[in-house]
């Protein structure tokens, strides 16, 4: 199974910037005042999935499913 | 655009930088990657009183209430009262951030610092190797700025370290991941700031309750990244409201996130580079509370720019005079509540309970770590086998 990578649902971020500070790859950034992953980076780790107090990060081809 | 030293951030730790470096003569530019200083908030809003003691607030209008100590619950809600000057760093005044920083900033202005909004740092100059600037994004521009010094004041996720080759991501056990609800309509009116503890309420962190006026309250969680998952902080806090027969009927005014980072000092210089604030992890590791760090570093940090500029010398021997400063005054201290922390996250809530009946009756005026020692195994003699760690690092 092909790994799924992290996405931020923007309607849900707040902007806090915890995931931003623990993603080991560096692959999230702000823009626009809301934290984007940048998918080419992501290694799905799953600590900004796990982070997020209010679960804005989910995996990517599940958004519509929660 | 030259400057001596462009500041990336305009919190409590970009906008002190920036007062007490312009009030030396230097040309200082802080750049906001937000619409507005200080919003949103990102904050509990707990400071020490001792801020007054730096002077770069004017009167009262960011102050909402004054407070007279801190409580803390155990998991079975066994109290500790804790007057002010002993609460640390978070109880004093409970404050509107939002107004806070703006206080702070314009106080930078006043001095002659100058603001960009809607500026957000992308990457570092450098010219022959050395960084001499950054390249940043205004609106839909971008856009280079050049300076002698670049000041990473960019909070938890300051990315401007890691620019500089310094590691500043954090392990998830160094981070509290937090979510706060203004509450209003709340049957609350107390002087003190609450904490609550335990593995139920909040693991590996706390809840607290910062009073707001008479019926208002910053309402807030934090637990370890490391036993968090995903939207359990709101999960728990949400739980811990609906169990407090006086909250329940609370309304929010606001509702925020935050990350605090609960980690080891790290290395705060480079050549031509500083971190200041969260971005350097000035915050402590038992309580979360980084606002007086942040003001304190800021006006060493200032000074140091100073200085550098005087004498054209922005290597990092010149600016380490910043890093010897704050970590001679508070750095060392952060270091001794981060071994705390680690003990007090080994403990359970039985452990927990047991120090907070041997501690409730203390009183608190007699304020040493090893008088505070005696105290506990005097009452829970069985406490002592956990607390050796601790009484290590009260001689040491």
């Amino acid at each position: 199974m092909a790994k799924h990578k992290a996405i931020v649902k923007k309607e849900k971020c707040l902007a806090c910037g915890g995931c931003i500070s623990v993603c080991p790859q560096d692959a999230i950034l702000w823009i626009s005042s809301k934290a984007v992953v940048d998918s080419t980076l992501c290694n799905s780790c799953s600590i900004c999935v796990k982070t997020c107090p209010i679960g804005a990060i989910v995996w990517e081809g599940t958004e519509d499913a929660l | 655009m030259h400057y001596d030293a462009v500041i990336i951030g305009s919190g409590p730790a970009g906008s002190v930088t920036a007062r007490f470096a312009a009030e030396t003569g230097a040309k200082v530019l802080i750049i906001e990657r937000r619409a507005e200083v200080g919003v949103p908030v990102l904050c509990g809003e707990g400071i020490s009183q001792k801020v007054d003691t730096y002077k770069v607030l004017e009167g009262k209008r960011w102050i909402a209430t004054k407070m007279q100590g801190a409580r803390i619950f155990s998991p079975n809600k066994t109290m500790i009262t804790l007057a002010a000057e002993y609460a640390g760093n978070e109880t004093g005044y409970v404050v509107f951030r939002d107004i806070f920083d703006q206080e702070l900033a314009r106080g930078a202005a006043n001095k002659g610092a100058e603001l960009l909004l809607n500026t957000r740092a992308v990457s570092l100059l450098k010219k022959n190797g050395k960084i001499n600037g950054i390249k940043a994004q205004q609106f839909d521009e971008t856009i280079d700025i050049e300076a002698d010094i670049v000041v990473g004041a960019d909070g938890v996720e300051s990315r401007v370290g890691r620019w500089a080759g310094i590691k500043t991501t954090l392990k998830p056990y160094d981070l509290e991941t937090c979510i706060q609800y203004t509450l209003t309509n709340i049957d609350w009116d107390s002087p003190y700031c609450d904490f609550f503890l335990g593995k139920h309420v909040a693991p590996g962190g706390y809840v607290w309750i910062f009073p707001k006026g008479k019926d208002t309250a910053n309402v807030g969680i934090g637990i370890l990244a490391s036993l968090s998952d995903a939207g359990k902080a709101k999960y728990y806090l949400d739980k811990f409201i609906a169990s407090q027969p006086a909250l329940k009927k609370g309304q929010p005014l606001r509702i925020l996130t935050g990350a605090d980072p609960v980690a080891e000092p790290i290395q705060s210089v480079a050549d031509n580079l500083l971190l200041v604030g969260d971005a350097a992890r000035q915050v402590d590791p038992i309580t979360g509370g980084g606002l007086m760090h942040s003001i304190e570093a800021g006006k060493y940090a200032g000074e140091t720019i100073g200085k550098a500029v005087e004498k054209q010398q922005f290597d990092i021997k010149m600016l380490s005079e910043y890093e010897t400063r704050w970590k001679e005054s508070f750095g060392k201290k952060l270091h001794r509540n981060y071994v705390v922390k680690e003990i007090m996250l080994d403990m359970d809530d039985k452990t927990l309970d047991m120090l907070a009946d041997s501690l409730k009756d203390y009183k608190f005026e007699e304020f040493s770590t090893l008088s505070i020692i005696k105290a506990l195994v005097t009452k829970h003699p069985s406490l002592l086998v956990k607390l050796t760690p601790l009484m290590k690092l009260a001689r040491a």
